[in-house]
């Protein structure tokens, strides 16, 4: 390949963004999801674990501690649009995004751990399977995310596309957990 | 500038897994204290003898709680849990035949729970002390009777993937501490291993499972 060396050249004040760079996150994220996995995999499942006092089993501790994370998982949502000025949104909206999507990720933290300590990595239905799957992908689209968010310059579209990800998963793993849980043992504490 | 922010995120929440992680193993199986003897039974609506003035009792919303008792063959025990004028019950031969139904409770205490393959409940719930009625199930037709009980007795239920089998049991736990139950492998029903009433542990091949109380 030759180079013209008069040719124009654009007056850029920054260097183009290298989607190789994305490529970092990319592989942290799947180096997460796939490290959970494999532990869930590896660890031998106790079956049992902490619990909390209050409820009636650590199934009910989880179902509603991951319907917490989905609440605020939907006051991401919310406020991602207002940031991106999709809805009307007050001048904190960026505090809320951030806080309410901290909330979100350490609630969901004990959850995960009670899951992979407690059941493993399991395929032995499609429930169980779109849970352990997801579950995984869920923590690495997270990491990928907040990786993602210390480059200064992204594609318009790349973090609303990974939040969505990130979201999307979340609601599926609340569908194939909690809201079993609710529809199996009753809405108890 | 680099924002510090997602990565500190990111690092309190490594740091409280890690560190639940590490409780866990250090603690082992044993959970922690949990409340399931000492919590608070909801009183059993003490404000509805009160309420309803001699002329009007049937106004009274169905008393919440338990109730456990066999059918009038023997041959099978029932166990249904009523709350906020819903109910589930458990049917269970302890052998092959079982059911799970749910529905609501009338005002005047009747209740018509529904199962899959067609099972169906019809009792009614008298003097919030009792609830007497049939039960179709499995292709029987079976008179029962099921007097209110304390925890914990109630019905009971577990769902676990023990070496590759999935495991889905049910539990009747009756009044006078005894237990009917059917544990189904990969969809094959047989008799069920006792549960520890206290803490819902059983032990099936080898491994534990918790059975938890069932609400409607």
């Amino acid at each position: 390949m030759t180079v013209d060396p008069n040719a124009p050249t654009q007056d850029v004040p920054a260097p183009r963004p290298r989607p190789a760079r994305y490529l970092v996150p990319a592989l942290v994220g799947a180096a997460v999801a796939v490290a959970l996995g494999a532990y869930g995999q590896v660890h031998d499942p106790t079956g049992t674990a902490f619990n909390l006092a209050g409820f009636s089993s650590t199934g009910a501790v989880k179902s509603w501690l991951a319907t917490a994370a989905l609440f605020f998982a939907v006051v991401q949502v919310i406020s991602a649009l207002m940031l991106y000025g999709r809805l009307p949104g007050p001048s904190w909206a960026g505090v809320l995004h951030r806080w309410s999507g901290r909330v979100a990720f350490l609630v969901a933290v004990p959850v995960a751990v009670h899951c992979l300590y407690a059941f493993g990595y399991r395929t032995s239905d499609t429930r169980v399977m779109w849970h352990s799957l997801l579950g995984c992908f869920f923590f690495g689209a997270f990491s990928a995310k907040m990786l993602l968010l210390r480059f200064e310059r992204l594609p318009a579209r790349l973090l609303p596309l990974v939040g969505g990800l990130v979201f999307t998963a979340l609601t599926i793993i609340w569908l194939t957990s909690a809201l079993w849980f609710f529809r199996t043992f009753g809405v108890t504490t | 500038m680099k924002r510090p922010g997602p990565l500190l995120t990111l690092l309190v929440g490594v740091l409280l897994g890690l560190s639940m992680l590490a409780f866990n193993t250090a603690t082992g199986t044993r959970s922690a204290p949990s409340s399931s003897a000492a919590e608070p039974e909801r009183p059993p609506s003490a404000e509805a003898p009160a309420a309803s003035s001699p002329a009007a009792p049937p106004r009274a919303p169905a008393p919440d709680g338990a109730y456990t008792g066999r059918t009038d063959d023997d041959s099978a025990a029932v166990a249904v849990t009523v709350r906020d004028r819903r109910a589930v019950a458990y049917y269970c031969d302890g052998r092959a035949r079982e059911s799970w139904l749910r529905g609501e409770v009338r005002d005047d205490g009747g209740m018509r729970l529904t199962g899959k393959d067609g099972a169906e409940l019809n009792g009614t719930l008298r003097q919030g002390r009792r609830i007497r009625g049939t039960v179709d199930a499995g292709g029987g037709h079976q008179a029962f009777t099921a007097d209110r009980a304390e925890k914990p007795s109630g019905p009971y239920r577990a769902t676990a993937d023990v070496r590759d089998t999935t495991i889905d049991g049910g539990w009747v736990v009756l009044k006078d501490g005894g237990q009917v139950g059917i544990l189904t492998r990969d969809g094959t029903p047989g008799p069920a291993p006792r549960i520890d009433p206290e803490t819902g542990v059983a032990a099936v091949d080898g491994r534990r499972i918790t059975a938890r109380p069932v609400t409607p």
